[in-house]
């Protein structure tokens, strides 16, 4: 089993104005592992090999039907929407790729 | 207090708050300067049409002429591009939802690329700024 907890540093711009590039968050590992992710929770995901941080728009299918058709699981997005490559791009993403909730900022 | 200890200890590993593209990087300028550039040769095809006799029927004329389908040529296909580029990677579902016309327009403005490029007519490259104008003013109001 993974430790609880992981401390990240972010690279890229995708997150702003929330986490700047050269923060530090702290990330718990266990956060979803009897439950779902929330909308509006600060995620960990892998994807395309790496880690990546987004946060959730929705878990349980997005309500735009257009959405809705790319989405089977957690949809993923930037708070920075008009410079992230994220769930609009790649789609939901599942739950299992989630590897964790960031629950503070440093 | 126990959290800011704790986030001491761990080692930090990295984390992409990524975007594939960089910022800003996205233009509608270029097709727009490209769809101009069509009219402004279709206009010069037609300009050496009406002037057409004998005298000016020699080498540089139709060099000229050559030049002016090429660079017609070059610019609908650069328009074509320019605006299918805008389409795969720049707007988003969210932007379709909002503008519900806007595959239709590039679909017909794709195809008005095409239509300037076989032919040589005014009124299609006059269609062709208009679509373009229409899909640089989706693209502002996406940026607000």
């Amino acid at each position: 089993m993974k430790a609880p907890f992981s401390r990240f540093k972010v690279f890229g711009n995708s997150m702003l104005p929330t986490l700047k590039p050269g923060q530090d968050v702290l990330v718990f590992n266990w956060a979803y592992i009897f439950s779902r992710p929330k909308k509006g929770d600060l995620v960990v995901v892998e994807h395309g090999g790496r880690e990546i941080i987004k946060r959730v728009q929705i878990s349980s299918g997005p309500a735009s039907p257009r959405l809705r058709r790319a989405s089977r699981g957690t949809f993923v997005i930037g708070d920075n929407k008009n410079c992230s490559t994220d769930s609009r791009n790649f789609g939901a993403i599942d739950k299992s790729k989630i590897l964790g909730k960031v629950i503070f900022i440093i | 207090m126990v959290i800011n200890f704790i986030s001491k200890l761990l080692p930090a590993r990295p984390v992409y708050a990524h975007c594939d593209i960089p910022c800003g990087i996205y233009d509608p300028h270029m097709a727009q300067l490209a769809a101009k550039t069509v009219l402004t040769m279709v206009q010069k095809i037609k300009e050496l049409d009406s002037s057409a006799s004998p005298q000016n029927d020699n080498v540089n004329a139709r060099n000229n002429f050559v030049r002016m389908v090429m660079v017609k040529e070059e610019h609908a296909e650069l328009c074509k591009r320019e605006v299918l580029i805008l389409w795969t990677d720049y707007f988003k579902s969210e932007h379709l939802e909002k503008f519900p016309d806007l595959h239709d327009l590039i679909w017909q403005t794709a195809k008005l690329c095409s239509e300037n490029k076989r032919g040589v007519d005014e009124g299609k490259a006059m269609e062709l700024i208009k679509a373009v104008d229409e899909i640089a003013g989706i693209f502002e109001q996406t940026k607000k």
